[in-house]
């Protein structure tokens, strides 16, 4: 009944605010309309789902997800993609964890960030001066990653990797009731992200290089220096998820993150941004993160198994974006 | 490189075009022909049984680098190669099991059907549904990945080992496996390059509007182009079972058998762009990509830098591939 109301609106010669906002937000509301029936159908399923600390496990889950998402909205939304965000999380992680056995707390935390900036930088200057295509750079980058901390595991990187009751904290720790720690962490960085996305003048030469990178180019806008700040941002946001999960975890192995990579892609086109570029933005991701989070509370709550869990997120991951389309085709 | 290029553009740039993609491969096969010569000079007695071991553990890679290629011509991107590899893998090792050479090969002729059909049913959703290619088969590599654990939980199953000479010839026999890599090559690929529909797979990937405009069935052509790409996969999948005498349903291996098979086609000359390369470089580019790390292991370095050497050369071929291609456009 909305969308005949809006039907009508858009009949009408002169279109009112509040309609034009329930068009523009229409993929947003969508994905609220499925967030809610997937919570909705999660507290059917077992009514301590909407317990408090039901609730404070599913954001625990989503932070992390939501920052590497993040970072992936900002190389898509610029035309490109960044495979290496999984192992640039789990190498952050991983020097923190090392750092962490012997030093403060406070510099294993930065040498993890500063890893996070040097892969991102490498990344974005290959990919921004050099013009390497991002998918192959990135993914070659993932491979270096994992071979330089499958031997630094053994040589320069050895010896334990325990979080510091610091890591462990924002990690898996809480503030009051059901307010984890890391959701603090994302509360900011995320924050940041979509007022820096529509408001910076960063936020929106992004946009205006997925757009259209001749029309950039041609009015003066230098594309290599968006570009290296979007992958350096990306490969922070990437570590910073990385030391949060490993904070969780309590300890770093090479396969901590990886599982996240495909995730953080669905989460982003779930929440609509293209992958072509230009299209899209953070508060469509957090929604994404969050419905593959309550998804996989679900399956995990209906017991099915591995096997049938893995081809419903599939057919899901599918099914919204195929809606997605449409719903954008005929707008 | 400008000049030689200068020289070629009277030609047409069909012939333009052929001249540089046949330069790449050249480039692709010398760089082999070189890294072969040093792993030789390193292995005392290298011979017969050394090719037959290169030939017998590259064919599962070297099919999903043809697979990969197929559908990276037509203009498109299959992430979900690795996954079809691992389906194919458990459902043929878990038919497999106790079956002799005529069971094992009904087994197989099976098993390609499946993957072709589920390949050729990827390219129909890609062409009705018009989301990005990168997406539906992100989609798909979950739902295959899913299947494969439904039909084999933990690794296991087998194969007979009739079935094992077959693919991948037993001793220092390499002939099998060479014989099982180039079958599909000149069985499917070579008729359907020359076809009509093969030189609209490269139409459709080079211009997708000009090739419709033209008249190009998009969804023919993308079915058809994702039902080899499945069959190729469906092969891949084959050959690690007769490598491994068995099926493991495990996600990371589906997940770096794609990225192998991206860096492996990058490295062979096909263009992420779409509508350039064959399937031959990429081929040699997966057989360099295995050379590596035992050359680095006869040189006395740790193999685990192995990896570091394939990104590091991926990035830097598609680098200078850039390079390249920059100066060729800034030559009058």
């Amino acid at each position: 009944m909305t969308q005949a109301a809006v039907r009508d609106e858009d009949a009408a010669p002169e279109r009112s605010l509040l309609a034009r906002v329930a068009a523009a937000d229409r993929p947003t509301l969508a994905l609220i309309g499925v967030l809610v029936a997937l919570v909705v159908a999660n507290g059917l399923i077992d009514r301590n789902f909407l317990s408090l600390s039901q609730l404070r496990n599913t954001l625990l889950v989503t932070a992390p997800l939501a920052l590497l998402a993040g970072g992936q909205t900002l190389c898509m939304l610029t035309g490109g993609i960044d495979l290496s965000v999984a192992m640039t999380a789990t190498a952050a992680a991983y020097v923190t964890g090392v750092q962490s056995a012997d030093g403060p707390a406070v510099l294993a935390i930065a040498a993890g960030l500063l890893v996070g900036v040097v892969v991102g930088l490498v990344n974005g200057l290959a990919i921004g001066v050099f013009k390497v295509n991002p998918l192959i750079m990135t993914l070659g980058m993932s491979g270096i990653l994992t071979g330089l901390l499958t031997v630094g595991s053994q040589t320069f990187l050895g010896g334990a990797t325990r979080m510091s009751e610091l890591v462990l904290e924002l990690g898996g720790g809480t503030i009051v009731g059901p307010i984890p720690w890391n959701l603090v962490v994302w509360l900011l960085l995320g924050g940041a992200l979509v007022v820096g996305l529509r408001r910076t003048g960063l936020g929106r030469l992004i946009y205006a290089v997925g757009d259209n990178r001749v029309a950039c180019r041609l009015a003066g806008v230098r594309i290599w220096q968006v570009e290296t700040a979007v992958y350096t941002l990306c490969a922070l946001l990437a570590a910073v998820a990385g030391i949060l999960i490993g904070g969780r975890s309590g300890s770093v192995d090479l396969q901590l993150a990886g599982s996240y990579l495909l995730p953080s892609v669905a989460a982003a086109v779930i929440g609509g941004t293209s992958i072509l570029g230009g299209i899209g933005g953070y508060t469509g991701t957090i929604l994404g993160a969050l419905i593959l989070a309550v998804l996989d509370t679900m399956l995990n709550l209906l017991t099915v198994d591995e096997a049938l869990k893995q081809v419903l997120y599939g057919c899901i991951i599918l099914a919204l974006s195929w809606a997605y389309a449409r719903g954008t085709a005929s707008a | 490189m400008a000049t030689a290029t200068a020289t070629t553009r009277p030609l047409g740039p069909a012939a333009g075009r052929l001249a540089r993609r046949h330069a790449w491969t050249g480039a692709v096969v010398t760089f082999f022909v070189l890294l072969l010569a040093w792993n030789a000079s390193q292995t005392r007695n290298f011979g017969a049984f050394e090719i037959q071991t290169l030939l017998a553990s590259t064919l599962p890679l070297a099919y999903l680098a043809m697979a990969q290629s197929v559908v990276v011509i037509g203009g498109g991107i299959d992430l979900s190669v690795g996954a079809m590899l691992v389906l194919i893998n458990c459902l043929s090792a878990r038919f497999m099991e106790g079956t002799d050479l005529r069971g094992s090969l009904l087994v197989a002729a099976g098993c390609l059907a499946v993957a072709a059909a589920l390949g050729a049913l990827t390219g129909l959703v890609i062409t009705v549904s018009r989301i990005p290619d990168i997406i539906v088969t992100l989609a798909a590599s979950f739902v295959w990945g899913g299947a494969a654990l439904f039909v084999l939980h933990t690794p296991g199953g087998g194969t007979s080992t009739g079935f094992q000479a077959l693919v991948l010839g037993s001793g220092s026999a390499w002939w099998p496996a060479l014989l099982c890599l180039l079958a599909p090559l000149l069985l499917v690929w070579a008729p359907l390059r020359r076809s009509r529909t093969g030189i609209a797979v490269y139409a459709l990937g080079s211009d997708r509007n000009a090739a419709y405009l033209s008249g190009v069935d998009p969804l023919c052509t993308r079915v058809v182009a994702y039902a080899v790409d499945g069959l190729l996969c469906g092969l891949a999948g084959l050959a690690t079972t007769a490598f491994t005498a068995g099926g493991s349903p495990q996600s990371t291996i589906a997940m770096n058998a794609t990225l192998n098979s991206v860096a492996a086609i990058v490295l062979g000359g096909v263009a992420l762009s779409g509508g350039v390369g064959g399937l031959m470089g990429p081929v040699f580019a997966v057989w360099c990509l295995y050379l590596i790390p035992n050359i680095m292991l006869g040189l006395g370095v740790d193999p685990s830098y192995g990896e570091v050497v394939k990104g590091v050369v991926v990035v830097l071929v598609v680098l200078a591939g850039g390079l390249l291609r920059a100066r060729r456009n800034r030559a009058p």
